[in-house]
C-alpha cells in the first residue's frame, strides 16, 4: 500500500542516483575534449569495466542536447559508419563549473559522514520510552 | 541497410536496429534516423573493439551491453511515462493526447479552475473508490464471522441478523452465507489491486500535466 501512495521503490531511487552521476561524467568527459558515444562509454567505464548498460547515455545524451548544453557533428570514420562526436557548447562548460563544484559538496558530505565518529551510547542502559517500529511495507 | 558487418554477424544487428526503428515509431523521422545511426556507429566500434574471438558470440555480447532497444530510447519520452514502466505506452499516449488537447490550449484562468476541478473530482473518486474497497473487505469478514458463529450459537445476535433461509439445513444455510461474505471481501480485494493499476495512472496523467503546465510557463517567461 505505501509502495502506491508513495509512489517510489529502491529501483526508482538507484535510477535518480545514477541518471545524475552520469549525466555529470558525461559533461565532466566533454569538457576534457570531444567525444563520440562508444569512446564515451570505454572512458566513463574505465578500465575496470564498471557494469554499465551503455545504451543508457544515448538518451541523456539528447536530453542534454535538448537542453543546449552539447552540441553535436557527424564526422567521417577512418574505418567503419560515421561518427557522431559531441561538444559542449558554453553553456555547457558554466554548466559542469557549477555542477561539479556541487558533487563535490555532496561527496565531502557522504565522506564527512563516514569518518564520523559513531554517535553516544551511554543512553543505551536507560529506560526506553518509546520505540517506533519501523515498517517496511515494500 | 549495409552495417559494415557481414553474416549472420549483420543479420543479428539488422534485427536489433529493426527492433530499434519500432520502438520509435511516432517520433520525428529524422530524430529515428538520426539515433539508429548513431547506435549502429555504436554497435560497430564496440564490435571493433571485443576481444571475442568467435564473431556471433562477440556480437551478442556488444548488444548485452548495449542493453535492450527500450533502454536507448526511454528518455526520449516524457520523463514521467519512463518511471510507469515501458510497456503500457499506448493506452498512455492516447490519454496524453487527449489532455493535450484539453489543456495544452492556453485557457488562461478558466483553464486553470477547470483543471483544478477535475483534480478534485479525481481525488475524491480514488478516495471513493478506496473507502468501497476497504467497506467491501470488512463488511465480508464480519458477515462471514457473524455467521460462522451462528452456526455454532444459532441465536447469536438473532434479533439484529436475519438471515433468510435459502435452504432448510440451517448449518449449510449459513456456510453459504459465509462463501457468499468470503466473496464479497475478496470482490473487495480485487478492487484493491485494481487501485493499484489505476493509480499507476492517475499519477502519469498528474505529472504530465504538471509537466505541461511548467513547460508552458518556461516557454511564455522565454518569450517573455
Amino acid at each position: 500500500m505505501y509502495y502506491i501512495v508513495l509512489g517510489y521503490n529502491m529501483e526508482n531511487k538507484i535510477t535518480q542516483l545514477r541518471k545524475g552521476i552520469l549525466e555529470l561524467a558525461i559533461l565532466g568527459c566533454l569538457n576534457r575534449g570531444r567525444h563520440y558515444g562508444y569512446s564515451l562509454v570505454k572512458t566513463i567505464s574505465g578500465e575496470k569495466n564498471i557494469d554499465l548498460t551503455e545504451g543508457t547515455i544515448y538518451p541523456i545524451l539528447s536530453r542534454l542536447a535538448k537542453e543546449g548544453l552539447i552540441q553535436s557533428e557527424w564526422m567521417e570514420s577512418s574505418q567503419g559508419p560515421p561518427r557522431k562526436y559531441y561538444t559542449l557548447t558554453l553553456k555547457g562548460e558554466e554548466a559542469y563549473r557549477l555542477l561539479e563544484e556541487e558533487f563535490q559538496k555532496l561527496a565531502s558530505i557522504i565522506a564527512n559522514v563516514q569518518k564520523a565518529p559513531k554517535p553516544d551510547t551511554q543512553g543505551i542502559g536507560l529506560n526506553v520510552l518509546s520505540i517506533k517500529k519501523e515498517m517496511n511495507h515494500d | 541497410m549495409t552495417n559494415g558487418l557481414s553474416g549472420p554477424v549483420a543479420q543479428i544487428v539488422d534485427n536489433y536496429l529493426a527492433r530499434l526503428r519500432k520502438g520509435l515509431k511516432g517520433f520525428p523521422t529524422q530524430d529515428q534516423e538520426e539515433l539508429v545511426k548513431e547506435i549502429h556507429s555504436h554497435i560497430y566500434e564496440s564490435f571493433q573493439n571485443d576481444p571475442t574471438t568467435n564473431e556471433v558470440e562477440r556480437i551478442l555480447n556488444v548488444l548485452d551491453k548495449l542493453g535492450e532497444p527500450g533502454v536507448v530510447i526511454s528518455t526520449r519520452m516524457p520523463s514521467a511515462m519512463v518511471k510507469l514502466g515501458k510497456k503500457k505506452k499506448l493506452p498512455f499516449y492516447i490519454l496524453a493526447g487527449f489532455l493535450i488537447t484539453i489543456f495544452g490550449l492556453p485557457l488562461g484562468l478558466g483553464g486553470l479552475s477547470l483543471a483544478l476541478g477535475i483534480i478534485i473530482t479525481v481525488l475524491a473518486l480514488i478516495l471513493t473508490f478506496y473507502v468501497g474497497a476497504f467497506s467491501l473487505i470488512l463488511g465480508g469478514w464480519l458477515s462471514a464471522l457473524v455467521m460462522a458463529v451462528r452456526i455454532f450459537s444459532p441465536g447469536f445476535l438473532h434479533p439484529w441478523v436475519n438471515s433468510y433461509a435459502i435452504v432448510s439445513n440451517p448449518t449449510l444455510n449459513s456456510l453459504i452465507y459465509i462463501l457468499g461474505s468470503l466473496l464479497v471481501a475478496a470482490m473487495g480485494l480485487g478492487f484493491l489491486w485494481l487501485g493499484t493499476r489505476m493509480m499507476r495512472g492517475v499519477r502519469f496523467v498528474f505529472r504530465f500535466l504538471f509537466e505541461k503546465i511548467k513547460n508552458s510557463r518556461k516557454r511564455v517567461r522565454e518569450s517573455a
